[in-house]
């Protein structure tokens, strides 16, 4: 009796506060990806570009980190070239900074006439055939694009970050807006790696980044901003393209 | 004797349900069925550009013979037909709105965010919202639409470009049947997307400036369209601009029944205001009940 009187009042003293758990407090890192390249004066904002948050320190991340420093990778210009793409192709990809022939609108000038690029308009003239009617051949035009053409370097850096990531767990990954900002959110105290694991184009460099941050307690439930600029990049200079 | 043994068997055949044959109500499609498991293109055909109707009747006959021909109305063809007549061939919209869905969209927002971000058409109007408008046209001021037809997908996943216009299993997970939502829940049910201000559109900017989470999200499963209330004190609580969030937190300090209303419908503001709201606006935190 005594023992389920005990038994009775320890669930009165504890219930009220198992019905009630104190919420998560998380922190959000604000990325602000700015920098300076090719000699420039001002700060210039990296836009549409991934960042990675992985857990742990520098120190614990040392394999990652060295294989991310290990890596050769090509350049796009090396890629398309390579892949024999026209060199009209090759500075459109250029000019909007472009992965994949996704990234930009197609439009009827470059299918067509003295702009026109050669791979677009072969596919635009598969897809008339194939669809039908012009507005769709144009707006369907990928589907036409070879492969590895179309989005062959994307995919050759996908498998790069998804082969790096294997040494990594519980990865955040986030991309800049048009003003180089990009928001981690969830995150508990603990110390994490900044990187971009693949290195991106700047000019006539490659440029990556692996620095550690550290949220604190008392950044919880607040939004901490990480300025890029505070995190030294390891510059490499653009590799050059190997001669058929 | 037999005639009882006989009527023990008539009613076990009734009131047993392993023993009676249960009535199959033909009315009713299900992908969970075991024989409507097979491959997707048994029965639905994809033709360009879009998959706008029903499977056709050799989908149904090959199995479905027998309720095909039964009476003059077989429940069967209302499934597809709006009236079960052999005289009228109508059909229900496709997908039929009143049906439960059957299966979940998985979607990855970040690899499309990697490979279409920037795109852009020179041609068009001024793309404010970057390349969520491929996909997310304008609904209503406060919403955004998602994509319904298949073509939105096909003008690049036609082929070739998988998942490709039939591996319908590349987007579309078997789930249980539910009612999609009319619309999203809205914490800030006050938001106005082409708001900010008449002349200004303050809050036309891209939107993965404040839908932070868009970016990482490898699939749709559990995404929320959540925006973090520091996307709103940038202007809306700013010394010198604006204290809306200050004085919201202060009119419920003096008054525990006050409704936060200035961006919450009373579902959302009749709630203890969360931790997030406190510290941006470094305000004391406290409780409604706490309040004297």
């Amino acid at each position: 009796m005594k023992l389920f009187l005990f038994a009775f009042l320890l669930m009165v003293a504890v219930l009220p506060q198992s019905q009630e758990p104190p919420a998560k407090q998380t922190c959000v890192l604000r990325l602000n990806a700015r920098v300076k390249w090719d000699g420039a004066e001002k700060l210039r904002a990296l836009q549409r570009k991934r960042f990675f948050l992985i857990p742990g320190t520098l120190e614990q991340n040392r394999a990652l980190i060295d294989a991310i420093e290990r890596q050769t990778l090509t350049s796009r210009d090396c890629y398309y070239q390579k892949l024999g793409a026209s060199p009209a192709l090759i500075n459109w990809l250029k000019e909007g900074d472009c992965e994949s022939v996704y990234c930009r609108g197609v439009e009827k000038d470059l299918v067509t006439g003295p702009k026109a690029v050669p791979e677009f308009a072969s596919a635009y003239a598969a897809s008339q055939k194939e669809y039908g009617n012009e507005e769709t051949a144009l707006r369907w035009l990928t589907t036409n694009v070879p492969p590895d053409m179309r989005d062959g370097f994307y995919r050759d850096r996908q498998r790069v970050i998804q082969e790096l990531l294997k040494q990594a767990s519980s990865v955040q990954s986030v991309m800049t807006d048009r003003n180089g900002t990009a928001y981690f959110t969830d995150l508990g105290p603990g110390t994490y790696v900044l990187s971009n694991l693949i290195p991106s184009e700047l000019g006539q460099k490659l440029v990556t980044w692996n620095c550690q941050v550290t949220i604190r307690p008392e950044d919880l439930a607040t939004e901490k901003p990480y300025s890029l600029s505070k995190c030294v990049g390891v510059e490499k200079p653009m590799p050059v393209c190997a001669a058929d | 004797m037999t005639r009882i043994k006989t009527l023990i068997v008539l009613f076990l055949i009734c009131v047993h349900p392993c023993l009676s044959v249960a009535a199959i109500d033909y009315s009713k499609f299900s992908h969970a069925t075991p024989k409507h498991r097979a491959a997707c293109n048994t029965c639905h055909k994809i033709t360009f550009p879009d998959i706008k109707d029903y499977p056709s009747h050799d989908a149904c006959v090959s199995c479905h013979r027998p309720q095909f021909f039964r009476g003059a109305k077989p429940p069967i063809c209302s499934v597809c037909h709006s009236k079960t007549s052999p005289r009228d061939d109508a059909r229900l919209a496709f997908r039929n709105p009143a049906i439960k869905l059957q299966f979940a969209i998985e979607f990855p927002h970040d690899k499309h965010q990697d490979v279409i971000a920037m795109l852009q058409f020179s041609h068009a109007a001024p793309q404010n919202y970057y390349n969520c408008t491929v996909c997310h046209g304008q609904r209503t001021a406060t919403f955004k639409a998602v994509p319904t037809e298949h073509a939105s997908c096909f003008n690049c996943h036609w082929k070739s470009q998988q998942p490709v216009a039939d591996n319908c299993n590349g987007c579309h997970k078997p789930a249980t049947p539910y009612t999609p939502a009319d619309a999203p829940t809205r914490i800030s049910a006050k938001f106005v997307h082409e708001g900010g201000g008449i002349a200004d559109k303050k809050h036309v900017r891209e939107c993965a400036t404040c839908h932070i989470n868009i970016t990482k999200s490898a699939s749709s499963r559990g995404l929320k369209p959540d925006v973090p209330i520091t996307a709103c004190t940038e202007c809306h609580n700013k010394v010198g601009l604006r204290q809306d969030l200050n004085n919201e937190l202060a009119a419920l300090k003096k008054n525990r029944t006050y409704t936060c209303n200035y961006c919450h419908a009373p579902s959302v503001g009749n709630l203890d205001p969360p931790a997030s709201h406190f510290a941006i606006a470094e305000f004391p935190s406290f409780k409604r009940k706490d309040i004297k």
